[in-house]
């Protein structure tokens, strides 16, 4: 039987007897006393006294004011309903349904001393006038507020308690004792004490709060809040929430910490403030959470100010199309899969087939180009994000590099945000004009993580149970990528997502969406990866959309052939597994593949100069790597730039300066590297 | 006086607003002042106790429940005619092109319509030419009609279908709508400049809600994109082209908001009403007797799965269908077209011609064999199979090389100047090819060319040197 009915069938009584107002006033005079007497409230609710006890006592201390009649029904009906249905809730209820039935609102007013009526009616008049409906207050003591008073009306709460004001004035210290230095907090603390003692009028103190209702796996339902924003951050009990969705009586809201300490009654505050992050140079070299604090225990980061995570994406006209190479330094990526400036290209492959490997390459050969980098980690192991942020500090990559963080045992909610707020750091420097790297590592775990918010926030599941916008948490993402018109700066971002598959499947959900939003893909197998072939990229099923038109000239001469040359060599090996005797065109195809596969391998951490890279593959051009034994390819190649490097720098230079090979470079080197082979040659 | 509501509820782009006088009909636009812009909702449901439903057509952060809600009486309108042509469009039919705006007095229309009654349908069939050589010769396209290009991701459905905006709309010389459905920005700006600098944009009118946008907006932008075309076939009695890129996301951006609408989920998580939504579009892209509307539309194919509710439901629509297979393109052949795949209600002996059609049917029996002998040869090697079988390997291989065309669009990138090739050529070459004449001519050489008078003259001069 639903509670309220037990305050009915009391109601139908008082009814019945036709005495409804005597009911009212009675039980009225009850919950006023149990209201006031908080000792005797909680001897009357409690479940281990027994009912003729409680009557005794409430003989002994009101009885003279009360009806003996009344109060007998009263219990009567009480005896009746389950254990957590308390007395005291009993008559409040009815005192609600009374006024209900009256088309009064009951409202609560909370203080550490009984209020005179004098004050109550001030209150109601107030109260009434400001929400536009008539309100009834009941006086409830507590003497936890320390002053002041807190009232409460349906989902407003208007809360000028000195409690909370400590509470306020507690968390703001927090908050400035992480920010600043003594002298601002000094200050703030005046700050605060003057306003402390001018708030007396209720008007003038309240503050918009809500109360949490439920807590659980990490969504908070909140009532109050009535000015809370879509997206706004929300602070309960020191703890940060998001606003997620603004329900007509209620605010459902995600906690941003893993935290037991949120629980049913914990107060919730708005921050005025959508979600947000800093911005600015003091970021480089830094590692930061999802939200922007600093963890690498370097002290406090100076900012350039705040930027909400979520910002439109550049508009059609905002844009320019990508004309800007950017160099990864890897081989096989800046001849066959070009990459530009402001384009989105996706690293796809298994676990372990060295996808942060070609990222991190990607960031350490961005030195001294200008190029500032954001690596930002969603639910790796946090051991694993160390070592990265090792290895590009020994590469000297980490002073024009952030790093954000939202590892495994972060909550879901930074690991869905992560991404987004590295996006903003970035942003603000493509809107300076600078160009900009951003790594997302990896976005299958950002997916898992809004998977495991949308279904806690109880959203119908789709196709491998992912929520209807997993699209579109994806493609608001990397959408903000791109490179800028003159008018706006001629900026870029250029964002390299990593996917991982499993057993291969890049037509699965998530990586075929992801390859949707992106200007490509870098596909890696583990088959190439075991067979010694690094970087294992599959380059049939690899492609770049726009990088073709920003590739540096030198490098297109050397290279527009390759992909033609792997893939003849890949089709020819297949078709002649079986047959027995092969002819002379076709032995060459594959002799001329295996050479050049092994000219493109190359060890992590050794990214290559764009000149060096237009030295080997202008060898290929020329045949000149086929007549190298395949043992000795590797030899071959580093002493040839060796070579180079030593007795023809100017051709090297040459070739730096222009980004292109020249008629007289090409014949110069033509005659330089065949003299190497022949010393080479005579070397074994 | 303005008829004003109440924001009671916001749960992603879904917003519940109370109107206390006037319940606004469904459909109408609701515009939220917010700052200094305003956010203009679409109202979907009524859901009683004076609310209605609506769902957002921009992002919804920042914005607070009890804000002001303007009814302003009427569905979203977008403006049409020839003062259009040449300009770039959000849904809401404000220009994005920087350019000025669009004046008070250009008659505008309501993107909510009915589709055109039964006794206005044109029955007539003709053929129109890409100058593609796969699409022309095994699954060609028919004036007036729907034809749907299938594909996964990165198989290259967009540049089939600039390439397809580039010539047919350069040949065929009429009007063509340009919607930009869910796709990448960048591809709206390179199209931009692309047809501006081709000379192109002054006949075309490109309408944008790109995957940046928030779900209404991506659920919207077709129908005004189709409103404008409209306009031109009805009232202006004119043949348009009407390009959409990519048709799947329309779909899409409806199942994101289903949910949130409190609607059940359907098969696959998409929305109850997947198929109806997709009928109301789909029968007024038609053409009627006053003119034609010819449509292309890309169609997204989710995780490669051809039988995805969505994907699936506009099959029926569509009089000629181009899939776009990834193994085709992963071994290098552009377009990726599936030739055993794609169809059209076309390929008749009445409609294409006797002599089409047989060259049409021998390609595809051929490649369908040389399909069927793959197996063979993987296991036991061209060796094993007899001679006969070995001409069917030899000449499918040619022709599946033949198929491949460079594109006009992505000489950039490709390196391969771009081939446009009349269906009497195209005919003619296949023809040729399966009467045994260039047998004897190496596989690659008929990759990435025209006619087959340019891979003869290739190979001679290869010969020649």
């Amino acid at each position: 039987m639903p509670k309220y009915n037990f305050a009915e069938r009391l109601m139908v009584q008082a009814r019945k007897e036709d005495k409804v107002e005597l009911f009212f006033k009675e039980i009225w005079r009850l919950n006023d006393w149990l209201n006031k007497n908080s000792e005797l409230k909680r001897d009357i609710d409690s479940t281990e006294i027994e009912g003729s006890r409680k009557w005794s006592i409430l003989k002994e201390s009101i009885r003279p004011e009360l009806d003996g009649e009344v109060l007998r029904q009263f219990f009567v009906i009480d005896e009746s309903t389950p254990f957590e249905y308390t007395p005291s809730n009993l008559s409040h209820d009815f005192i609600n349904n009374y006024y209900k039935d009256h088309g009064v609102s009951l409202g609560q007013v909370y203080s550490v001393n009984e209020l005179d009526d004098k004050t109550l009616i001030e209150l109601q008049k107030t109260f009434s006038d400001l929400l536009k409906y008539d309100v009834v207050f009941e006086n409830i003591i507590d003497k936890d507020l320390i002053g002041g008073v807190k009232v409460i009306v349906g989902d407003h709460i208007w809360d000028g308690t000195y409690k909370a004001k400590v509470d306020r004035l507690k968390r703001n210290l927090k908050a400035v004792n992480e920010e600043y230095d003594k002298d601002t907090v000094a200050s703030s603390v005046l700050n605060n004490i003057n306003s402390y003692t001018k708030t007396q009028v209720i008007q003038r103190s309240y503050e918009k709060m809500g109360v949490v209702q439920s807590v659980s796996d990490g969504i908070v339902n909140i009532t109050g809040l009535n000015n809370a924003m879509a997206g706004e951050l929300l602070n309960i009990d020191d703890h940060m929430a998001m606003v997620m969705d603004l329900k007509e009586h209620e605010v459902a809201a995600i906690l941003l910490e893993n935290t037991t300490e949120v629980s049913k009654g914990s107060n919730a505050f708005l921050t005025k403030k959508v979600m947000e992050v800093p911005v600015g140079d003091n970021l480089l070299g830094r590692v930061v959470d999802a939200l922007g604090n600093p963890i690498d225990g370097k002290g406090v980061i100076h900012n350039d100010g705040f930027r909400p995570i979520e910002m439109e994406a550049p508009g059609i006209i905002d844009r320019e199309s990508v004309n800007e190479p950017l160099e990864t330094g890897i081989k096989m990526i800046d001849s066959m899969i070009p990459i530009g400036k402001g384009q989105r290209e996706l690293i796809i492959g298994d676990r372990q087939t060295g996808k942060t490997a070609i990222a991190i390459d990607t960031i350490i050969n961005q030195r001294g180009k200008n190029v500032k980098c954001i690596y930002v980690a969603i639910g790796q192991k946090n051991s694993t994000v160390a070592q990265i942020i090792e290895k590009l500090e020994s590469n000297k990559a980490l002073s024009y590099t952030t790093i954000v963080v939202a590892s495994a045992s972060d909550s879901p909610a930074l690991q869905y945000i992560a991404p987004y707020s590295g996006t903003t750091m970035g942003e603000y420097w493509m809107n300076n004009g600078e160009d900009v790297l951003i790594i997302y590592d990896d976005l299958s775990k950002h997916a898992i993580a809004y998977r495991t918010i949308s279904l806690l926030l109880r959203r119908p599941p789709g196709r491998e149970a992912y929520p209807g916008d997993i699209f579109y948490l994806h493609s608001r993402l990397l959408e903000r990528s791109g490179k800028l018109c003159k008018e706006r700066g001629n900026g870029s971002l250029t964002a390299l997502p990593i996917i991982e598959t499993q057993a291969g499947d890049i037509s699965a959900y998530i990586p075929t969406n992801v390859i949707s939003i992106t200007d490509g893909q870098i596909f890696l197998q583990t088959d190439l990866f075991n067979s010694g072939i690094r970087p294992a990229i599959d380059y049939g099923l690899s492609v770049s959309r726009v990088g073709g038109s920003a590739q540096y000239k030198a490098i297109r001469k050397v290279a527009s052939s390759l992909k033609l040359e792997l893939s003849q060599y890949q089709e020819v090996l297949s078709f002649s597994k079986f047959g027995s005797d092969l002819d002379t065109s076709t032995r060459n195809i594959i002799s001329h593949g295996q050479h050049l596969t092994e000219l493109l391998k190359q060890p992590q951490y050794q990214p290559m100069s764009m000149e060096d890279m237009c030295v080997l593959l202008f060898a290929n051009s020329k045949g000149v790597i086929d007549q190298v034994p395949i043992d000795r390819m590797r030899e071959f190649g580093k002493g040839l730039l060796q070579e180079m490097h030593n007795s023809h720098l100017e051709l090297i230079h040459s070739i730096r300066d222009k980004k292109e090979i020249e008629l007289t470079t090409a014949d110069n080197m033509d005659v330089a590297i065949k003299e190497y082979l022949k010393q080479f040659k005579e070397g074994y | 006086m303005l008829n004003t509501g109440e924001v009671v509820q916001i749960v992603g782009p879904v917003i519940d607003v109370r109107f206390n006088e006037q319940i606004p009909k469904i459909y109408n636009a609701i515009e939220i002042p917010f700052e200094e812009r305003k956010i203009v909702c679409e109202v979907e449901q009524d859901i009683g106790d004076n609310k209605v439903r609506c769902i957002a057509l921009s992002q919804t952060n920042g914005l607070k429940r009890g804000m002001k809600a303007i009814d302003t009486g009427k569905a979203i309108e977008v403006p049409v005619g020839k003062e259009v042509l040449g300009r770039m469009f959000n849904l809401m039919g404000d220009p994005i092109d920087g350019r000025q705006e669009i004046p008070e007095e250009v008659k505008r229309d309501i993107i909510h319509k009915k589709a055109p009654s039964f006794d206005q349908q044109k029955t007539e069939v003709q053929i129109l030419e890409t100058g593609i050589k796969v699409i022309d010769l095994l699954c060609p396209y028919i004036k007036g009609g729907k034809i749907g290009l299938f594909g996964g991701a990165g198989v290259g459905k967009t540049v089939l279908m600039q390439e397809l905006i580039h010539s047919i709309a350069t040949e065929h010389n009429g009007l063509s709508v340009v919607a930009g459905v869910g796709e990448r920005t960048r591809e709206g700006n390179d199209l931009y400049y692309e047809m501006k600098d081709s000379g192109v944009l002054e006949k075309t009118v490109l309408v944008y809600g790109q995957m940046n946008e928030s779900p209404g907006a991506r659920m919207r932008v077709a129908l005004s994109a189709l409103t404008m075309a409209e306009y031109f076939r009805d009232e202006d009695k004119q043949d348009v082209l009407l390009f959409i890129d990519n048709i799947y996301r329309f779909s899409q951006a409806g199942s994101e908001v289903s949910a949130l609408l409190g609607r059940m989920p359907s098969a696959v998580g998409y929305q109850p009403t997947l198929a109806s939504e997709m009928g109301e579009l789909q029968e007024r892209i038609t053409s009627t007797k006053n003119g034609s509307i010819t449509s292309v539309q890309a169609i997204y194919v989710p995780a490669d799965d051809l039988t995805d509710p969505a994907s699936a439901t506009v099959f029926s629509h569509l009089d000629a269908k181009t899939v776009l297979d990834r193994k085709i393109a992963s071994s290098g052949i552009y377009p990726a077209v599936d030739p055993l795949q794609s169809s059209s209600r076309a390929l008749e002996p009445n409609i294409v011609g006797e002599e089409h059609y047989q060259v049409a049917q021998e390609v595809i029996s051929i490649l369908q064999k040389y399909n069927e002998l793959q197996d063979i040869i993987a296991i036991l090697g061209v060796d094993e199979l007899s001679e006969q079988d070995k001409i069917v390997v030899n000449r499918a291989r040619r022709i599946r090389n033949f198929l491949s065309q460079p594109f006009i669009i992505a000489e950039k990138f490709s390196g391969y100047i771009g081939k446009y090739v009349p269906v009497k050529d195209t005919v003619r070459s296949f023809k040729a090819i399966l009467d045994g004449k260039y047998d004897e001519y190496p596989e690659t050489a008929f990759l990435f060319d025209g006619a087959i008078e340019d891979v003869d003259e290739k190979v001679k001069g290869i010969n020649r040197d």
